[in-house]
Parts: structure tokens; C-alpha cells; sequence
């Protein structure tokens, strides 16, 4: 599930002279090039919902990185089996609420009895892991390709857009099933848990890169007429340096943006794969997962499905909140 | 328009037969070049060299590459015959070819599952679409209203929960808390059109949930944006009353944008289908198609794939229509 | 309206909904309609249960897993062949009685059991009078050589067993009826049909489970102008009482009665229902909800409910439940090729380290998951004894860390060792057993890594050694049951070495021993089963002290029987299930 990172908090009901203000800004930022990340951070601290989703953010990054402490502190191995917290007959957690107590903050899973705590826990790791990485693949590529085709325009660009637009208009979950099910199990060298998560990354970065690309491309297109770029030209500047020396560094702005946006995208993708058996290979825990697992018991054990379900809800919200914020930010009138 | 019309089917049969062949080249080649043996996976308890001969042969993999994807290709307007010698057997168009789990003709199965993926994804198109624009033009006409908060809430909720999510949550309470509803999980095209509804409500839900919201803040902005033109100014100066000027005017303008991201949102639409099939558990396109992922089925693969970039391909070329038909200045040629 | 204002009430009321999901989803569990009284706990364990030769109604299966194939030859799933006694007949079948007494055969087609001659080598049967096809033509010795034969053409019929044709033409001299320049098709020598109604079969090596194989369902006759080849699937021609009214493959499946058959030529089959049907549907926790609101009355599957299924069943339906003991093993193969495991201590130190009672545990319990195993053999099968040469049993399932210690250290390896262990991601818990396992014998310094695969991809990845070898995997964990009651029909796939496959191996272990092969060979060349037996014990406990397949469950699986169905009784011989063919309904 590639969701478009759709424009839509254009906010022109923003009084006019803010409209007026943020004109001047973009003049100012041509000037001195600091500015901007200035007047950004000072937008941004006073948008307090999107700060409170990039401390979120900032608060899953601490628990990925250091899921294993945490583990040690307030749960069990993601892989232990707890088999006197279930039920003789049912094997569904003992207790209410899927067994929640003290010992097992988040209950713990029908019949294997393992703390649900830790697996959220570490199904944040391979959650953001997977969303951040896939996200630079397509960021690198996006960029890369975009810049290209914006910049030289011509039987290039043709080439390019066409294969962005084949892209955007295939059935990508079903191709990203299709080629995470067939991709050999050792590829590159890596083994065990390490090869899904290369694949994950590859396959989803590959079908995310045209929507940056198509962004990249649409903003190099304007940039590229700009007096700067012509000067730089007319000074003798190679296509590389005008490439990445002028343009680039006017490109940062909307990639970040679109990166956050991505980030939150892919970690859906990921669920998505997950729940459809094409994820990260158990017993690595994932949220994607672990709804997949809750799918044929829910009925009788809720909380198993509602722990995962929320996690990757909270950590989407918290990212679309923040990749909002910051688009308002730096972007006011919004790009598409 | 109809030298466009023609150029835009060319179009969208070169973009099906490349994702066509890449299909085939991830499914055919990708195995090889890992030494896998497909005719392994179907042989079941017993595979001698014998049986796994002659399995290759029934399935057409001892044939090369180019010359496998040609047949396909040629099987689908003319039928083909497989097997050889006194052993045919004739395949009529369309012919997708065998299922190499259960034999049956892809293009049965194909035809039995499509109506339950388009039911539901036309459904949920229709449901998103309407009830994103109509939110979104209360939205924009009772500006900062109960109404325009809530569908913001419920805008950034919708996108940011997983559908499969949603789906299961909805059953929990529809179907197996409260019993109101009866997902059959074998919908054909016997069933009545109550069946229909009541199986289908709920992933049609679950599916305009995910996109509506977002389409009803795009619908909103865009509305407002609109509403501030000169030509808005003009036909209210020229005494059009406000219903009028929003139907005829402003919505008009609106939509074309929304078009457009609509025609980016198909991908999604089927992934969200494959997706809703499963949780709902309904025979649809998605689901066979995770089945033959997971049992290596190619020729069932090949034809959900087809059926789907299809599918997308059409829907793209109405929404190019559409353009014609909402925003007068737009030409097609 | 400033934007921020906007977000945070979004934010707010996002949780709010959040939780109002939440808690209400937590109401779970709505009542299920009853649908009568069902028999009794139980009830058709080692008895029939709503016994009744009531004749009518529509008997209604569902399934998630559609058979594998209605044609005869082509057929292997256990499910498949209690079905396809509906509307095939072979020389011989299983006795249709409750329990192990199921695995004795008895005449079908044939008037008696086979004439075996003094070498063992030539089998005669005699048929019945009055055998009929669907069309009311005579079934003769011929239709049965002539569907036998099929099982040659390798090239069209594919995927059931291939032993009639390993016994009968082991050099594979016959090219199959398909490619027979004879003009009747029936080149094939080993087998003889002096007349209509005898048929002679010729042995190059005596076999003692031969009559085992005829009664497979590949043993069926085939009427040859109506042998349709690999369409033959779809329009299965019936010799039994029920014919195809209409199959959708993977979708339904309608038998009515065939008129032609006469009850007077088949003393086994009752045939009490007017029609049966079966639906194919791929959710197992909807099946099992439709099996207890009475819209269907068995799982043609017969593997068990779900967890979800049984827990409602146990709960509220004890009186519609059996608990089946099948004939299946669940265990890990350790691959004796893959080091530290070629060392016999390095095996033993898996056995005393598993923590069996977890294994148990983790897959359902005492009544879903079965009993603990402590041998290879399955309970019904000859040869099977309480050998528990690990002293599992007596532990209650345990572990026992200091001889799993003293292995290690007897191996050369006192600190334990790493290793490799696969599981099937779609097969439901054991890639949670697997996990288990990792956790327990991780306490005792072995070290696993588990790794999952595709169930559908297992014949090439733990089906090749070569596979193994390159991943390094050191222990399989998978299932096994018997293709018939024996020992032949069980373990020699699993345990002979002549039987590893560069592809499709099933002998994951890859246990090359001379004796374990000279086992297979005497037993087969036995002279009575009872023979047999005492050399699959002996062949069974070699396996075991080799501590090569570490078997830890002998199925069992929690089953519905609806309340309508009569005659319901559970059959040894079909791993279990239900004895289809004996169903009414009231």
C-alpha cells in the first residue's frame, strides 16, 4: 500500500499577510540560505501537534534503538515462551485482557505465551528500520533520477517519466509480494532474518523512489532556468557541478518533506507485507505480524490484535503529524 | 479524439505486456537463477526423475523463456493447445492457461473472482470519492464548523490506520459482537443482490476510510481556493444564486484536481482490495492472488496481474476522459 | 482558524476514537446458535456414534484444502482417498470399522483376498459378480489393468503414489498406456487378465504389503474410452454408488447416486445419503463457525478445528467433539550431515535438551496437539511399541539438563554448539514450536536459529541436500504420516538411504546405515506382517538409538461431528477421519 504523499493541508484559509510574509521569506532565503532552516525551526515550535508527533517519532527511534534494555527492564525475551500464562484447554493467555498484569505489561501471546510487551518493542526496530532504510533507497534513487531528467530534459527525461509512470501504475502490493515470495533467500551474502529485511528494503524503496522522482524532477524543471543556474553555466560549471552544487542543495527542503511523509507510508507497506505473510520471517517479531497471527483468534483474545494494531497506528499518526508540520514549515504553499 | 482514443489503448497495451513480462521474468527467471526447480514445488510426495519430467512437460517449463511468454501472449486472442501429440488439449480465448495447483482454466477463476473485486472497488471508489467531495465542500462552505473539525480527525486517522486493522475491527464489532452483519465468504454470482450489500458493506468501509478523508481536506482546500476566484466574484456579482454558482462553478474546478489524484490512487485501491480480501476473507482477485504467490502459481499470478494493471490502465484512461468532460479546457489530442 | 489549533484537536480526537475501538472490540465472543444435541463426547472414538441405516437427505462436507485431484491415479491426500471410496472401488479396501480395526483389508471389487503363491511373487483375484460402471456397463479385470497402467504415464498423470509401479515394473520397462503400441493398451506385463473377471498380478521381488497398494485409490479401475487424461480430473468415471453431478475444482463438489450400481455387488458401502456435497472455502475459523451453526456437518479435511473453532466447540459443544488420535508424527529430522550433528552425542544432547511437554504446549495442548512421542512409529502402524530409550516419558516431557550436558561434553563440545533449524510458516504452530525449541535448548547451549520457509517450497529447500548443505541446516522440523498402514508405508521414505533424492527428499536426515536398510529390505520380504512387524520394531528402535528423528507428538485433533450425521465413527485407516463413505443423515 503506496499512499501518494498527497497534498493536502494547503491551508489558504491562512490569513493574507502570513501569505505576504512567507513571499518575503522565499526572497530572504536567496539571500542567506541559513535563514530558512531559522524561520522552519521557529514555525515548527510553534505547531504544537506536529511537535508533539516528531517527539513521537523522536521517542520510537530511543525504543528501537534501545529495545533491548528496555526489554530487560519491563519485559521478557521476544522469544521466551511463557507457557504457565495460558490456559490448559484454549491456550489463550490467563487473566483478562490477554493476560495483562505487572510481570507482562502487554499481556502475552496465545499459545506460545511470549510477552507481547517486547515483541511491539522489537516489531518497532524492523518497523522503522525497514520504513527508514526503504525510505533512503527511494530518496537516493528518486533524487538521482529526478535531477536527471528535470535537469537534462529531452530523450532522457522521456525515458525517465515513462519508467516512473509504469511504475506508479502498477498493482505494486502484489508485485512487492510477488518478488519479496521469489527473491532467493541468500541474496547478497546475508543470511536468516538480515536477507527479508535487504529484500523488504530494496522492493519497497524500488516502488517508492517515482514519487520523489516525479517531485525532484518537477522542481529542478523551474529551478533549472533560474539566473543562478544560468550564471553557473555561463561561468563554465560542469552538468555535476551545476547538478549537485547549485541544484541539490534547493532540493532539500521538499525531499526532507516528502522523506518524512514516505517514512510513515512505508511502515504501512511493511505491516501490509507482514500481515500478507511476505514480511520479515518469524519468529522476528513485527506488527505486521503479530495482527497476522491475531487475525484467527481475535475473536476470543482481542488485546492481541489491538496492541500491534495501535502501534503501528500511533507510529503512522505520529509521523504524518510531524511530515505535516514540517512541510508547513518550510513549505508553505504546499508543491503539488 | 478518437486518433487519441486509439493512441492511449496502444499505450496501455505496451504498458500491460511490459508489466507482463516482467511478471514472467520474476516468476520464471528469478527461481533459475537461484537454482530452484519449479517442477519440484509441484510434485508432491513423490518426485523421481520421471515425475519431475513430466511434470516440466505439462507445465510447459523445459520451453524457453521468450518462447513460454509468446504462447501466453498468443493463447489470450486466439486460445492455444497444450500438450502434444494424441495428448492435446485446447485451451479457447481467452486463454490464461491452467491453474498448475488445481488445473481449472485461470480464466474460470478469474471470471468467478473479478466481480467480487470490482463490486468492492467500485464500491468503495463511488463511496470515497462522493463522500470525500461532499464532506469536503461542507467542509469548505462551514468553515471551522463541528462538521470541518471532525472530518479532519477523521481525515489523518483514516490514512494513518492500517486497513487490515480497521477491517478486523469492524468485523469484531459488526459481524461478531453485535451479529448485524453476515460476511459470506463464498459470494458468487448466484447470490442475491442483499448478499451482495451485506458482504460487501463493510470492506467498502473499510476501503473509503482509508482515502475519503484525505480526499475530503483536498476537496476543502481546493473549494476555498476556488471560491476566492475572479470568475466565482463574477457569476455571484451577476446575480447566480449561491447553489448555483457552487454546482455549476466551483465544484467543476474542484474536481479536476481530485481526478487526477484519484488516477494516482487506483495502485492503491487494489492494493487496499488485497488487502480488504484477506481480512474479509471474500474470493476475490486479491485473494487468489495471494494464494498463487504462496503456492508458486504462475499462470494464476500472470492472470490476476494482468486483470489488475488492466484494470488500473482503464481506469487511468477513463479519468483522462473525465478531464474532458469536467474542465472544458482541457483537449484531448 | 490557526493550524496548530486544528492538529492537536485532530491528534486528540484520533486517540479517542482509538480507544472507543479498542474497548469495544474487547466485547469479543457473540453466542452461536445452538443446532441440536450432538452424541456425546467422544461418541464415535472406538464406537459408532448416532448409529442408523436411515437412507436419504444430503450429507454437506466443507473444506478448506480442496482435494488434490478427483482422479483416482492422481490422488494423495488421506482426505482424498476416504472420499474417492464414493465413487471408485478397488480389489481390496479397508474394513469399515471403528478404530485400528479399520486397517484390515478386506475384498471389494475382488470376491476374497488375493491367492498369494508360495514365493509371494503372484497375487489372483477373482472378481465380483454383477460390477457395473456408472453407465451400467460391465466392469472387468481389463478396466482395472487399464486404470493400474495409467499410473506409467508419467507424463499426463501426475502426483499420486507411484509404488504399484515401482513393485510391478521396478527397471520401468512399460512406457504407459498413453505411448502402448498395443491395440488394446494393455502392454503391460505384469499383470494378466485371463478373463473378465481375473486378474493376475506378477512380482519380480515379493512385497508383503502389495494388497496394502491395491487398495490405494491408484489400484481403481479406469474405463479406457472414458479415460479423458488429464481432463479425466473434472469427469471422473464411477464404479461406486455416488457419480460427479458437478465439480468446480477449488470451488464445490456434487455427488448423486449412480443407479447403476448395484447394492448386491458391494457388501461394504451402505450408501445412505441421497447426495453429497462439498464446499471448498479458504477460511478454516469461518468453516468452523458454519460446522457449529449446523450449516455443514463434517471438515472433509479432517485435520481438526481451529483454535478458534475449538475453543468455542470444547465450550459450548462437548456433546459434537472426538478427540482423534491420527497417524501423524510431528518431529525434527537431524541432519546427520551437518556438523556438530554427525556426532551421535550431539544428536542425543537435542533429545535430552527438548523440552517435549512445551512442544506440546505451544501446539495446542494434551487434546489438539496430541500425545508426546516417543518412538517413530505412529500407534496403529505394526512395529510401534512404548520404546522411550531418552526416558521422556517418565520425566512427564522435561528436559534434563545434565545428561543433555554430558552429551555435549562426550560429543567434544562441553559449551554446546549452533545450528540451524527450519519450519513451515503456514503450517499453524510450528513455527511457534520451533521457537520453543530454540528457547529450551538454548538453556542447555545448543543454539538455534530458527529459519522459516514456505510450506510449498519445502520439497526444495529441506527436499535437497544440497539446499541444506549451502544454508547449513542441522535440524527440520516438519510432519509425516503413512501412505498405508506399515512400515514400508511409513518410515521408508524417511529412513532409507536409498530413497534420498537429489530433490524431494524426504529422508532429511540423510541417515545412510546399512542395517536400518537391510531392516526395510527383510520386512518387505517377510513372509507374514506379523513378521514384518517384529523387524520394523527392531527397525525402529535402531532409529531411535541413532537419535537421528527426534519425533515429539503423535497427533491428535479436535473434531466436530454434527449433530445430523449417523454413523460417524473414526477410522484408523484414513489417519483418523471419519469413514466418509459410511455417512448418513438423519
Amino acid at each position: 500500500m503506496t499512499a501518494p504523499m498527497h497534498d493536502t493541508t494547503t491551508d489558504v484559509d491562512e490569513p493574507a499577510p502570513v501569505a505576504a510574509e512567507a513571499t518575503a521569506e522565499s526572497k530572504a532565503k536567496k539571500v542567506e540560505g541559513r535563514s530558512l532552516k531559522q524561520i522552519a525551526w521557529n514555525r515548527l515550535k510553534q505547531d504544537k501537534v506536529a511537535l508533539a508527533g516528531g517527539i513521537v517519532v523522536v521517542l520510537l527511534v530511543v525504543v528501537s534503538v534501545f529495545a533491548p534494555v528496555l526489554v530487560s527492564l519491563f519485559g521478557h525475551p521476544p522469544n521466551e515462551g511463557n507457557l504457565d500464562q495460558l490456559e490448559d484447554l484454549t491456550n489463550l493467555p490467563k487473566g483478562a485482557l490477554g493476560g495483562i498484569s505487572g510481570d507482562h505489561l502487554f499481556g502475552v501471546e496465545p499459545n506460545t505465551g511470549r510477552d507481547v510487551f517486547s515483541r511491539i518493542v522489537y516489531g518497532a526496530r524492523i518497523s522503522m528500520l525497514v520504513a527508514v532504510l526503504a525510505a533512503a533507497v527511494a530518496v537516493v534513487l528518486g533524487t538521482l533520477f529526478g535531477i536527471i531528467a528535470g535537469y537534462f530534459g529531452g530523450w532522457v527525461d522521456a525515458i525517465i517519466s515513462r519508467v516512473m509512470d509504469v511504475l506508479l501504475s502498477f498493482p505494486q502490493l502484489l508485485f512487492i509480494i510477488a518478488l519479496v515470495s521469489v527473491l532467493p533467500d541468500d541474496l547478497l551474502g546475508l543470511s536468516g532474518s538480515g536477507v527479508r529485511i535487504a529484500t523488504l528494503v530494496l522492493v519497497i524503496g524500488l516502488f517508492g523512489w517515482p514519487y520523489i522522482g516525479r517531485i525532484v524532477r518537477g522542481q529542478t524543471l523551474s529551478l533549472r532556468e533560474r539566473e543562478y543556474v544560468e550564471a553557473a553555466r555561463s561561468l563554465g560549471g560542469g552538468s555535476r557541478h551545476i547538478l549537485f552544487r547549485e541544484l541539490l542543495p534547493n532540493l532539500v527542503a521538499p525531499i526532507t518533506v516528502y522523506t518524512t511523509l514516505m517514512i510513515p507510508t512505508n511502515i504501512l507497506t511493511e505491516a501490509a507485507l507482514s500481515f500478507l505473510g511476505a514480511g520479515v520471517r518469524p519468529p522476528t517479531a513485527s506488527w505486521g505480524g503479530m495482527l497476522r497471527d491475531a487475525l484467527s483468534v481475535y475473536e476470543h483474545d482481542p488485546m492481541f490484535m489491538v496492541f500491534p494494531g495501535l502501534a503501528i497506528f500511533l507510529t503512522v499518526l505520529a509521523f504524518n503529524l510531524f511530515g505535516d508540520g514540517l512541510r508547513d514549515a518550510l513549505d508553505p504553499k504546499g508543491t503539488r | 479524439m478518437l486518433a487519441y482514443l486509439i493512441r492511449r489503448l496502444g499505450a496501455v497495451i505496451v504498458m500491460v505486456l511490459v508489466v507482463l513480462l516482467t511478471t514472467f521474468v520474476i516468476f520464471y527467471m528469478l527461481p533459475k537463477w537461484a537454482g530452484q526447480d519449479l517442477a519440484v514445488l509441484f510434485a508432491g510426495k513423490n518426485s523421481g526423475a520421471e515425475q519431475l519430467e513430466g511434470i516440466r512437460q505439462k507445465l510447459g517449463l523445459s520451453d524457453p523463456l521468450l518462447v513460454q511468454f509468446a504462447e501466453f501472449v498468443k493463447g489470450i486472442p486466439f486460445g492455444r493447445d497444450f500438450g502434444s501429440g494424441n495428448n492435446v488439449t485446447h485451451c479457447p480465448s481467452p486463454c490464461l492457461g491452467y491453474s498448475f495447483r488445481t488445473e481449472a482454466p485461470v480464466w474460470e477463476t478469474i471470471k468467478d473472482a473479478l466481480p467480487v473485486t470490482a463490486a468492492m472497488a467500485v464500491g468503495a471508489a463511488v463511496l470515497w470519492l462522493l463522500g470525500g467531495v461532499a464532506v469536503g465542500v461542507v467542509s469548505a462552505l462551514k468553515r471551522g464548523s463541528i462538521w470541518d473539525r471532525s472530518a479532519m480527525v477523521v481525515a489523518l486517522s483514516g490514512v494513518s490506520m492500517p486497513i487490515f486493522f480497521t477491517g478486523m475491527i469492524a468485523m469484531g464489532i459488526f459481524v461478531h459482537s453485535l451479529g448485524w452483519l453476515h460476511i459470506d465468504d463464498s459470494l458468487s454470482s448466484n447470490d442475491s443482490i442483499g448478499t451482495w450489500v451485506e458482504t460487501l458493506i463493510l470492506p467498502w468501509i473499510v476501503l473509503a476510510f482509508l482515502q475519503a478523508a484525505m480526499y475530503a481536506r483536498l476537496t476543502r482546500a481546493t473549494m476555498l481556493e476556488v471560491l476566492g476566484e475572479d470568475y466565482i466574484r463574477t457569476a455571484r456579482a451577476k446575480g447566480v444564486t449561491e447553489p448555483v454558482v457552487i454546482r455549476r462553478h466551483a465544484l467543476r474546478s474542484t474536481m479536476t484536481p481530485i481526478l487526477t489524484v484519484f488516477g494516482l490512487d487506483l495502485g492503491i485501491l487494489m492494493g487496499g482490495a488485497i488487502l480488504t480480501e484477506t481480512t474479509f476473507n471474500l474470493p476475490g482477485l486479491g485473494r487468489e492472488a495471494v494464494q498463487a504467490i504462496d503456492g508458486k502459481d504462475l499462470p494464476m499470478i500472470l492472470g490476476v496481474t494482468l486483470c489488475m494493471s488492466l484494470a488500473i490502465a482503464f481506469a487511468n484512461l477513463i479519468v483522462d476522459l473525465m478531464y474532458a468532460v469536467i474542465d472544458p479546457r482541457v483537449r484531448l489530442g | 482558524m490557526p493550524t496548530s489549533t486544528k492538529r492537536r484537536f485532530t491528534a486528540g480526537a484520533a486517540l479517542v476514537v482509538a480507544a472507543l475501538m479498542t474497548t469495544t472490540a474487547c466485547g469479543g465472543g457473540g453466542g452461536e446458535e445452538e443446532s441440536g444435541e450432538g452424541a456425546g463426547y467422544n461418541a464415535g472414538i472406538g464406537k459408532i456414534a448416532n448409529k442408523s441405516n436411515k437412507k436419504g437427505g444430503t450429507l454437506k462436507f466443507i473444506a478448506k484444502q480442496p482435494i488434490d485431484s478427483a482422479d483416482p491415479q492422481r490422488a494423495y491426500y488421506g482426505m482424498t482417498w476416504d472420499f474417492m471410496r464414493y465413487y471408485t472401488r478397488t480389489l481390496v479396501t479397508y474394513d469399515t470399522k471403528p478404530g485400528e480395526a479399520s486397517n484390515n483389508l478386506v475384498p471389494d471389487l475382488a470376491e476374497a483376498k488375493a491367492e498369494i503363491s508360495d514365493d509371494g511373487k503372484t497375487y489372483t483375484y477373482k472378481l465380483r459378480e454383477g460390477l457395473t460402471w456408472e453407465d451400467g456397463s460391465k466392469l472387468t479385470s481389463k478396466d482395472i489393468k487399464y486404470g493400474i497402467e495409467r499410473i506409467w504415464a508419467t507424463e499426463v498423470i501426475t502426483g499420486g503414489p507411484a509404488y504399484l509401479k515401482q513393485v510391478l515394473d521396478p527397471k520401468g520397462e512399460y512406457e504407459g498406456p498413453y505411448k502402448d503400441k498395443s491395440k488394446d493398451k494393455l502392454g503391460l506385463k505384469a499383470i494378466e487378465t485371463p478373463d473378465d473377471r481375473t486378474i493376475i498380478f506378477k512380482l519380480p521381488k515379493p512385497n508383503s504389503d502389495f494388497e496394502n497398494m491395491l487398495a490405494m485409490p491408484s489400484g481403481s479401475p479406469v474405463k479406457q474410452e472414458k479415460d479423458s487424461k488429464a481432463k479425466y480430473a473434472n469427469e471422473p468415471f464411477s464404479s461406486g454408488p455416488y457419480k460427479f453431478e458437478s465439480y468446480r475444482p477449488g470451488k464445490s463438489l456434487t455427488l448423486v447416486r449412480n443407479k447403476a450400481w448395484k447394492k448386491s455387488s458391494d457388501p461394504i458401502r451402505p450408501a445412505l445419503p441421497d447426495k453429497v456435497t462439498v464446499t471448498f472455502s479458504a477460511n478454516k475459523e469461518e468453516n468452523d463457525k458454519k460446522l457449529i451453526a449446523g450449516e455443514y456437518d463434517i471438515d472433509m479435511n479432517g485435520t481438526g478445528m481451529t483454535q478458534s473453532g475449538r475453543i468455542t466447540a470444547m465450550q459450548d459443544h462437548q456433546g459434537n467433539v472426538d478427540n482423534m488420535q491420527t497417524d501423524f508424527i510431528r518431529y525434527v529430522a537431524l541432519v546427520t550431515k551437518t556438523k556438530p550433528l554427525d556426532n551421535v552425542d550431539c544428536r542425543k544432547a537435542v533429545f535430552y535438551g527438548t523440552d517435549f511437554a512445551a512442544l506440546q504446549k505451544t501446539r495446542g495442548g494434551k487434546l489438539a496437539a496430541g500425545d508426546i512421542a516417543t518412538n517413530v512409529l505412529p500407534k496403529a502402524i505394526p512395529g510401534a511399541d512404548d520404546y522411550d530409550p531418552y526416558g521422556v516419558l517418565e520425566r512427564k516431557g522435561k528436559p534434563d539438563a545434565a545428561k543433555a550436558k554430558e552429551s555435549l561434553k562426550k560429543c567434544g563440545k562441553p559449551n554446546g554448539f549452533s545450528t540451524k533449524i527450519t519450519a513451515r510458516t503456514d503450517n499453524p504452530g510450528e513455527k511457534e514450536a520451533a521457537t520453543q525449541l530454540q528457547q529450551d535448548l538454548g538453556k542447555v547451549g545448543i543454539k538455534l536459529e530458527v529459519d522459516t520457509i514456505l510450506g510449498s517450497e519445502s520439497s526444495s529447500i529441506t527436499g535437497s541436500p544440497a539446499v541444506t548443505k549451502k544454508r547449513g541446516y542441522g535440524l527440520v522440523m516438519s510432519g509425516w504420516g503413512p501412505d498405508f498402514p506399515s512400515g514400508q508405508g511409513f518410515a521408508q521414505p524417511l529412513f532409507d538411504s536409498r530413497f534420498i533424492a537429489e530433490n524431494g527428499n524426504y529422508n532429511e536426515a540423510q541417515i545412510e546405515d546399512k542395517k536400518i536398510d537391510k531392516y526395510f529390505d527383510d520386512a518387505i520380504g517377510a513372509k507374514s506382517p506379523e513378521d514384518a512387524a517384529k523387524i520394523y520394531t527392531d527397525l525402529n528402535h535402531r532409529v531411535m538409538d541413532l537419535a537421528v528423528w527426534m519425533p515429539f507428538l503423535q497427533e491428535k485433533n479436535i473434531t466436530w461431528r454434527g449433530s445430523r450425521v449417523t454413523n460417524v465413527y473414526s477410522s484408523a485407516a484414513y489417519s483418523g477421519r471419519y469413514d466418509y463413505i459410511m455417512l448418513g443423515v438423519k
